[in-house]
């Protein structure tokens, strides 16, 4: 039943054994062969995590997408109203819903922008949070994982796994982070993983970039380098690693953070033009989600953005003009749709593709809202059943997985091969097999040495891909 | 590339066995040298510490560890000029148990630790480990200068009574019970009652109070979460949502790993047998773990909205009834239900002894009693202040103790024991337990050993990566967020306000309450991940995220500037205009030393471009810059 591929650092690592102390290792020697969440040209050469292989059948994954953006609608957005929506006395003249897909209905007076796409989008209907409280709900989805289980704690983030996984793809001149997280910074970090392959959380971006990628922070650029110069000089611990592994890490990342300041082209990626920025909403999410595009279509080591976006924990008057759903999607929609005609408009890594081809877009939030009539506020409550948007990355658009009931309180017809919810760890297992994962990978390099699912149980078929979204 | 080292140090070891050294280490004794190429004034020569041998001086002696000579705050201005000359080098047989065991290993494999760390790298780790901030210049120079062979003892007699070491130790404590304003489990928005545990813990640590005592405390609290500090431990550890038995299940989890520093969790879910993680975990099943949990079921929390506040505090009272269920199929873990045939009611029994409380007490009074008087509480207590202050932990990682791999002349076949060093952990257990679960006595002995007190660096030849945990030098480690936060506003003078929900804003940021506070230098805090108490956890790990920080962050660039008047550097260059006193000033006071010759000259050299006075002005504030970029100033 299990079949599954398992991964061992510590033990294989050179093949050695130390006498003293039982399995043990240098860590610098960990990252030079496990490879580095932001190599640039200093650890081009490193060799993909070790691997042992337990048995020899991983599971297919499609591979279809390279990177991912993780759209996440922080608040919990209503479900009944975005990606399900359904229909009453409620619901505003202003929506002048739309049918696409055949009988899938979509408000496209609330997302003008968003619906120019639709045949790009798959919407996920069939699933089911775990939880009805917002930070329980939210670390769950970023990590795949219960907070308050066995390894809620040091869990990493789905971007942080992504980064690592995809490590051994960087090339020399890769100066950028695997992970990079945008406008807000994420429930969660790294977990047990190196600080490597946490985000690099930019938060509070403007038109002239990322302070603190510029190499005019303070004096200019030559002021810059001659301060790095006189450090340098200064410090004579930067070579031959006199004090231990961290301090030697850390020259690395020096090294590997001067390239980001002295890089043409990296802090013109965080920054943007007056009339992109217009075209994206002009609001700091639009700014955001046009940084995205910009760091995928560089090309240079960005793999996974989680584009974070409060706001949709509308309790009340989700439907007057100036608030609520209305207020969120005049910057929402614009962003969303501007980042998917760009993704399509610019070229993927292939000849063939477009960089939507090869990203796949996940808009989700931590759960949905009450259906049918709003509560006597004119807002909608915290609620299990919820929607999902993808986008992109392989996925076949211009439908909808599932069909619920009149209200989207309870699933008709699941819509996939479990004939079941699908779950956050349903949608983890599909991202990591578009992206080319394995899904099943268990880690044994945890501290607590239980070993680390990167989707739990799905090496026992508990959780799996949504493959008919592809 | 461990070929040619290994290649080296064997014949360091022939050439060491050659003289019959290490033959003749029967008892624990060793020989060492002071690295003294950063403690002195510049005046004075540097040390050659090539050789590890080193002739005894007269005034050669051992610290007594326990003479506390009660001295104010830190100040080390009446203290005597220095006597230059020869490093400082002792033979002796210690006295201190952890010398005895770390110098005991060591001698007896055949690893020569190295020299003895000089005064100013001393005292700049001594202060962030005991109270985590740096000396000013005025204290690295009254240390050095001070002659009196004890100083190192006095010094950590003065900090563990200084306010900043209740502070510090403050932080540790919150972390351990990750004292939070809210938690991704619960949701609930505590910050007055994370204020009040913060307040109720400072207190405990200024006051000496026994560790196992704040234990029992917090483990047996009853009343207001909002007036009291202790009944917060409850609160945070509670998760909405589930069922009551998933709160029941989280205290005792928590009180396992925290307190026993064991990983007794996963036999919430699942019978220990076939679990490969924990062989004592593996005697254990579900039962047990259940009848642990079963201690808080007789503890009502009883939500009520503070009017002051207008949120939810909590009251906690103990009751005489109220029994752990088998009754539930939802909630965080798998379905809890009875054997076929069996009750679904639990009766408590403590899980590592089995021990049922006795008739007529609170079941957590009687639950806090035999968790805080079990030989593992010490053990996993001394092994967590272990750690802080030499970076690894006898048994490592600090909360994943198993109990079957302690003893290592009674393992199970094929296995290795978990501590480094058995009998130092047994004999601080002892030691602690004994002097009443004191955390400064504790500290005292930790602090004044020679083995804490060993270089960073390895003088004797090349370093090989397996004697890290023999401890044959210091363990560099990163600065924690908070201690490197309040270095870089130390050294440049430039304070911040750190905002604290419901209390009052800061100066230092190793007095926020948590670490989720701080406002505008949060930034800066998580870069150096301080974790937030719940989903991400306090790590030491480095990134290129830090080194972007350090180099660019308004954090520091800021506290560069020379037209900032409150600045080092527009202090200093307020004083003099000299090269060679603004590099001393720069150095003494960011890096806690005087810079070595090779730095002076560099350094001198540098700033000698600086023709006019702008042009020395922003010289200066480089070197500034490349001082709190230097490694050595985030390392210790």
């Amino acid at each position: 039943m299990s079949t599954k591929k398992e991964i061992c650092e510590a033990c294989t690592l050179g093949g050695k054994s130390f006498p003293v102390f039982g399995p043990s290792f240098s860590r610098r020697r960990f990252f030079e062969l496990a490879g580095t969440g932001i190599a640039g040209s200093y650890l081009a050469n490193t060799l993909a995590p070790p691997r042992r292989l337990e048995a020899a059948t991983s599971p297919a994954l499609k591979g279809t997408a390279r990177n991912l953006i993780f759209v996440f609608m922080s608040g919990g957005p209503s479900h009944s109203d975005l990606w399900d929506l359904k229909e009453g006395a409620w619901t505003p003249a202003a929506f002048a819903p739309t049918t696409f897909g055949g009988n899938v209905r979509f408000a496209q007076g609330l997302m003008p922008n968003i619906s120019q796409h639709l045949g790009r989008i798959t919407l996920l209907r069939s699933v089911l949070s775990w939880a009805a409280v917002h930070s329980l709900a939210q670390t769950w989805a970023q990590q795949s994982r219960n907070p308050a289980g066995v390894l809620g704690d040091i869990a990493p983030n789905i971007g942080s796994v992504v980064s690592l996984e995809l490590a051994a793809q960087r090339r020399a001149g890769d100066v950028l982070p695997g992970f990079i997280a945008l406008n807000a910074t994420p429930s969660k970090g790294s977990g047990y993983l190196p600080a490597r392959y946490a985000p690099l959380v930019a938060t509070g971006l403007s038109a002239t970039g990322l302070a603190s990628v510029k190499p005019n922070a303070y004096g200019g650029a030559a002021a810059f380098a001659e301060r790095y110069g006189l450090l340098q000089t200064l410090d004579t611990d930067r070579a031959g690693a006199p004090l231990g592994d961290a301090p030697a890490d850390m020259t690395d990342f020096y090294g590997q953070a001067k390239a980001l300041v002295d890089s043409p082209t990296v802090n013109g990626l965080f920054s943007w033009t007056a009339a992109d920025y217009a075209r994206y909403g002009s609001t700091s999410f639009g700014g955001a989600a046009l940084v995205a595009k910009q760091l995928l279509a560089a090309n240079q080591g960005a793999r996974y953005i989680q584009l974070t976006v409060g706001g949709w924990d509308n309790h009340s008057n989700i439907y007057a003009a100036n608030a609520g759903l209305f207020s969120q999607m005049k910057f929402f929609d614009p962003a969303i749709g501007s980042l998917l005609a760009d993704l399509e408009g610019a070229p993927g890594a292939a000849p063939d593709k477009t960089l939507l081809d090869e990203t796949l877009v996940v808009m989700l939030g931590e759960f949905g809202r009450t259906v049918g009539a709003p509560n006597g506020q004119g807002g909608r409550d915290h609620f299990l059943r919820t929607g999902v948007a993808l986008a992109g990355g392989g996925v076949t658009g211009g439908r909808a997985i599932g069909v619920t009931d009149a209200t989207a309180s309870k699933v008709v017809d699941f819509g996939w091969s479990a004939n079941r919810d699908i779950r956050i760890e349903d949608l983890t297992c599909t991202i990591y097999s578009a992206l080319g994962i394995d899904y099943t990978t268990v880690r044994h390099d945890d501290p607590i040495g239980r070993g680390y699912e990167y989707v739990p149980f799905a090496k026992d078929g508990v959780y799996k891909p949504v493959n008919e979204v592809f | 590339m461990s070929e040619r080292r290994d290649g080296v140090l064997i014949h360091f070891y022939r050439s060491a066995a050659a003289l019959g050294f290490f033959a003749a280490l029967s008892t624990p004794v060793f020989l060492y040298a002071d690295a003294a190429d950063e403690s002195q004034p510049p005046s004075q020569a540097a040390a050659d510490v090539d050789c590890p041998v080193a002739p005894v001086p007269s005034h050669a002696r051992v610290p007594n560890v326990h003479a506390a000579e009660p001295s104010a705050r830190t100040s080390f201005a009446h203290e005597a000029p220095a006597a230059p000359g020869a490093p400082y080098a002792v033979a002796r047989a210690y006295r201190n148990p952890v010398d005895q065991e770390i110098f005991g290993k060591m001698a007896a494999d055949g690893v020569v630790p190295t020299v003895r760390a000089g005064d100013a790298e001393f005292l700049r780790r001594v202060m962030l480990d005991l109270t985590g901030q740096i000396p000013d210049a005025a204290q690295v120079k009254a240390f050095l200068a001070d002659a009196r062979p004890d100083k190192r003892a006095l010094a950590i007699e003065s900090l563990l009574a200084s306010d900043a070491f209740a502070d510090r130790w403050t932080m540790w404590f919150g972390d351990l019970v990750e004292n939070v304003r809210t938690t991704s489990a619960n949701g609930i928005e505590q910050a007055p009652g994370r204020n009040a545990l913060h307040a109720w813990v400072r207190a405990s640590i200024a006051a000496g109070k026994p560790y196992d005592q704040m234990v029992r405390e917090l483990v047996g609290a009853t009343g207001d979460s909002f007036a009291d500090g202790a009944p917060n431990f409850w609160v945070r550890n509670l998760t909405t949502m589930g069922v009551t038995q998933d709160n029941y299940d989280n205290l005792a989890a928590v009180t396992g790993e925290k307190f026993l520093g064991m990983q007794i969790n996963c036999s919430g879910c699942h019978n220990g047998a076939g679990h490969s993680l924990n062989l004592y975990v593996q005697l254990k099943t579900r039962m047990d773990f259940w009848k642990n949990a079963a201690f808080f079921a007789q503890t009502t929390s009883t939500r009520t909205l503070d009017a002051a506040t207008t949120l939810n505090k909590y009251v906690l009272t103990d009751n005489t009834t109220g029994s752990y269920l088998l009754n539930t199929t939802t909630g965080n873990r798998p379905p809890r239900q009875p054997a076929t045939g069996q009750p679904n009611k639990v009766d408590p029994a403590f899980y590592l002894t089995g021990e049922k409380p006795a008739a007529g007490k609170p079941l957590r009074a009687e639950y806090a009693r035999m968790l805080t008087s079990h030989p593992q509480f010490a053990r996993a207590a001394v092994n967590y202040v272990f750690k802080e202050m030499f970076g690894i932990g006898i048994v490592d990682p600090p909360d994943n103790f198993d109990l079957l791999l302690q003893d290592p002349n009674n393992l199970p076949p094929g296995q290795t024991a978990q501590p480094s060093h058995p009998a130092l952990l047994n004999r601080l257990q002892a030691t602690f337990v004994a002097g009443g679960y004191d955390l400064r006595s504790l500290l005292r002995t930790l602090a004044n050993s020679e083995a804490y007190q060993l270089s960073a660096r390895y003088a004797p030849g090349p370093w090989n990566e397996n004697w890290t945990r023999y401890f044959a030098r210091r363990v560099t480690r990163r600065i924690p967020a908070e201690p490197l936060f309040d270095a870089l506003a130390a050294a440049s003078g430039v304070l911040d306000t750190l905002t604290v929900t419901s209390a009052s804003p800061v100066t230092r940021a190793m007095l926020l309450p948590d670490t989720t506070e701080g406002g505008g230098p949060s930034g800066f805090l998580n870069a150096f991940l301080r974790g937030n108490r719940d989903t991400n956890l306090r790590s030491g790990d480095v990134s290129t995220i830090q080194a972007l920080t350090l180099m660019n962050d308004n954090a520091v660039v800021n506290r560069i500037r020379s037209g900032t008047a409150a600045t080092l550097v527009a202090r200093t260059l307020k004083a003099t205009q000299k090269p060679d006193e603004i590099t001393d000033a720069l150095f003494l006071t960011t890096l806690s030393r005087y810079p070595t010759a090779a730095e002076k000259t560099s350094a001198v050299s540098y700033l000698k471009t600086g023709t006019t006075a702008p042009l020395l002005a922003t010289k200066t504030e480089n070197l500034q810059w490349a001082l709190f970029n230097k490694l050595e100033f985030a390392f210790y």
